[in-house]
């Protein structure tokens, strides 16, 4: 375990390096980062600020479901999702064989290679969110707290569970980089409540495709509102990760290099 | 050190069109095609060992490496390195080799290449006093002092190469494969290059050599193996690839008289310079060495000549073309 832990630190620090190596670049990419997550924010505020709403949803209560999907992203984006990118340039022009080569196993060499430290910007986005959405409702409870950190796990297993899939699929449509659109329109309901949904999109939501675990049932948790369907959304994380974990593994399987 | 035993790899590929219309076609449909890169070849590798292991583009030798380092898993067959099978014991085997791609890059390209060398050392567990020992030695080899604390994109392709080096044999390993590892390097850069290869190969580490540079197989390799349409055509010492070329010599002259397409018997135009200068290939069991000499000088009169053995070209490309007799 320590091994694992000094190749994270060695590997992000080599890229904090190589990051520094054009700062106005790295600068402007956090920049970008920062106002890119905060746009659906905004039209949610003047949704509000226009007199309608999400049913049943006042105004902080949705912005907290959007600031935990950026709190949920900063931290999976910089960890996991810079696998996706990585795969896709690694099996293009064949170098992904340079991590094959390394004593460590393929998915976790896969994830250090992918180590993106600019993605940590998007931290800042949604701790900034998630602080001004818990401003204007009551102090969670330390119950609300306890459940909330328990389905934030759940909600990173789940985004690195779509990074799996998306870097898996990278190793049969090589060269696919409309894999993150994938991405992006399947999560996007992930940012709404979730009962404004239709209850059969919102067990699909939960249960198949849990893009209702990243963000709006761990909201949920701090809002007091969970239930006992919060244990089979957290199952069904847990399910989705495994799942990506197997798909990601026979996908490699089928890796063929390049021509050498 | 490495059994291969019937190895063989066969994959599927897209059969693409090249025409508007088949490439509208394989939008809805694309044909496949089973491509049998290697097929059931054998040989084994002694520890300390310097093979180069050879053969055309599209030959199967980069497949056959890919399986011997774990990353491809084969169709059929078994490969035992080192006592273990590459692609089901990676992690632990490749613990043990090391690899250099000449156009594959380990480096990062913006930062200097001792940074890089940390991270693989936190990679391979390499404990902090045999890292600085080994690094104080490979730099030291190589006199890459000071060239590693400047961004890798700096350096020339030389030293970047060099770097290449220690970051593949800084966890010590026992098994090392080079593909192309002077590619584009200059005369003195190679040189040395090779000098650190011998040099390792001489402190018991086992070298696979790929490559198209028949120099580096020259003056490195004691044995060759030729593979040709995935399977191997050759597997012996460097000198009996050489004796393959049979009694021959290769003579590069200057005449006084123009010389004509064929000049005599048993004396083949290898390449014409000039009308009165060319290189030619003589086949020493029809026209000895002397009669060459003397009817040459009486028929065009000899202004200058060297006489070399042939390169081990001519050989690679019979091999290549599979007109070479097999002994």
């Amino acid at each position: 375990m320590k091994g694992v832990w000094a190749c994270i630190a060695s590997v992000l620090r080599t890229k904090v390096a190589e990051q520094m190596a054009y700062r106005s670049h790295f600068f402007l990419s956090v920049i970008l980062l920062i106002a890119g997550d905060l746009l659906v924010p905004m039209i949610t505020l003047l949704v509000y600020r226009s007199g309608a709403s999400f049913p049943g949803w006042s105004m902080h209560e949705a912005l907290l479901i959007q600031g935990v999907f950026g709190l949920a992203k900063g931290i999976a984006f910089p960890l996991f999702f810079g696998m996706v990118s990585s795969t896709l340039s690694l099996v293009r022009e064949g170098t992904f064989d340079l991590l094959l080569l390394k004593p460590r196993p393929a998915l976790f060499m896969t994830m250090l290679n992918g180590l993106d430290p600019e993605d940590f910007g998007r931290l800042l986005s949604g701790g900034v969110l998630f602080g001004y959405a818990l401003s204007g409702l009551p102090t969670p409870t330390f119950n609300g707290w306890i459940h909330f950190a328990a389905l934030f796990a759940a909600s990173l297993a789940v985004l690195c569970a779509f990074s799996l899939f998306l870097s898996g699929l990278l190793f049969r449509w090589v060269g696919s980089s409309r894999v993150y659109d994938i991405f992006d329109s399947i999560t996007s309901f992930g940012m709404y409540p979730g009962t404004i949904y239709a209850k059969s999109f919102q067990q699909l939501l939960t249960y198949v495709i849990p893009v209702g675990i990243i963000a709006f049932v761990p909201a949920s948790a701090l809002l007091g509102r969970t239930g006992w369907g919060t244990l089979g959304a957290a199952a069904a994380a847990a399910l989705f990760i495994a799942a990506g974990i197997a798909y990601w593994h026979r996908m490699l399987r089928g890796y063929t290099s390049a021509g050498g | 050190m490495i059994e291969v035993s019937n190895l063989s790899k066969t994959y599927m590929t897209h059969e693409r069109g090249h025409s508007l219309r088949e490439i509208t076609a394989n939008l809805i449909r694309r044909p496949m095609k089973e491509v049998q890169a290697v097929k059931e070849i054998s040989f084994s590798v002694g520890q300390g060992e310097m093979v180069a292991f050879l053969g055309p583009n599209g030959a199967g030798k980069s497949t056959t490496l890919k399986m011997l380092t774990g990353v491809l898993h084969p169709t059929s067959g078994e490969v035992k390195a080192l006592g273990l099978t590459p692609w089901k014991q990676r992690s632990e085997y490749v613990k043990r080799i090391g690899a250099v791609f000449g156009q594959k890059s380990q480096l990062l390209w913006d930062i200097p290449p001792v940074d890089a060398f940390y991270m693989n050392k936190a990679i391979y567990g390499v404990p902090d006093r045999d890292y600085i020992r080994t690094l104080d030695r490979l730099t030291t080899l190589l006199e890459v002092g000071d060239v590693m604390r400047k961004p890798t994109r700096q350096l020339s392709l030389g030293e970047r190469m060099k770097c290449e080096f220690i970051m593949a044999m800084l966890h010590g390993p026992e098994l090392v494969f080079l593909d192309e590892p002077t590619i584009g390097l200059d005369v003195i850069a190679k040189e040395n290059v090779r000098d650190f290869i011998r040099d390792m190969n001489r402190q018991g580490v086992t070298f696979i050599l790929t490559t198209h540079d028949l120099d580096d197989v020259e003056m490195l390799a004691e044995r060759v193996i030729v593979i040709n349409q995935g399977e191997i055509v050759f597997d012996d010492g460097l000198n009996v690839l050489r004796g393959r070329l049979g009694e021959k010599k290769a003579v590069r002259v200057t005449t006084d008289i123009p010389l004509p397409d064929m000049p005599m018997p048993g004396v083949a135009m290898i390449k014409r310079i000039h009308e009165s200068e060319a290189e030619l290939e003589i086949d020493l069991e029809i026209t000895p060495l002397k009669g060459f000499i003397r009817y040459f000088n009486e028929t065009y009169g000899i202004r200058d000549m060297s006489i070399e053995p042939l390169p081990i070209e001519v050989v690679m490309k019979e091999l290549y073309i599979g007109s070479a007799k097999l002994p």
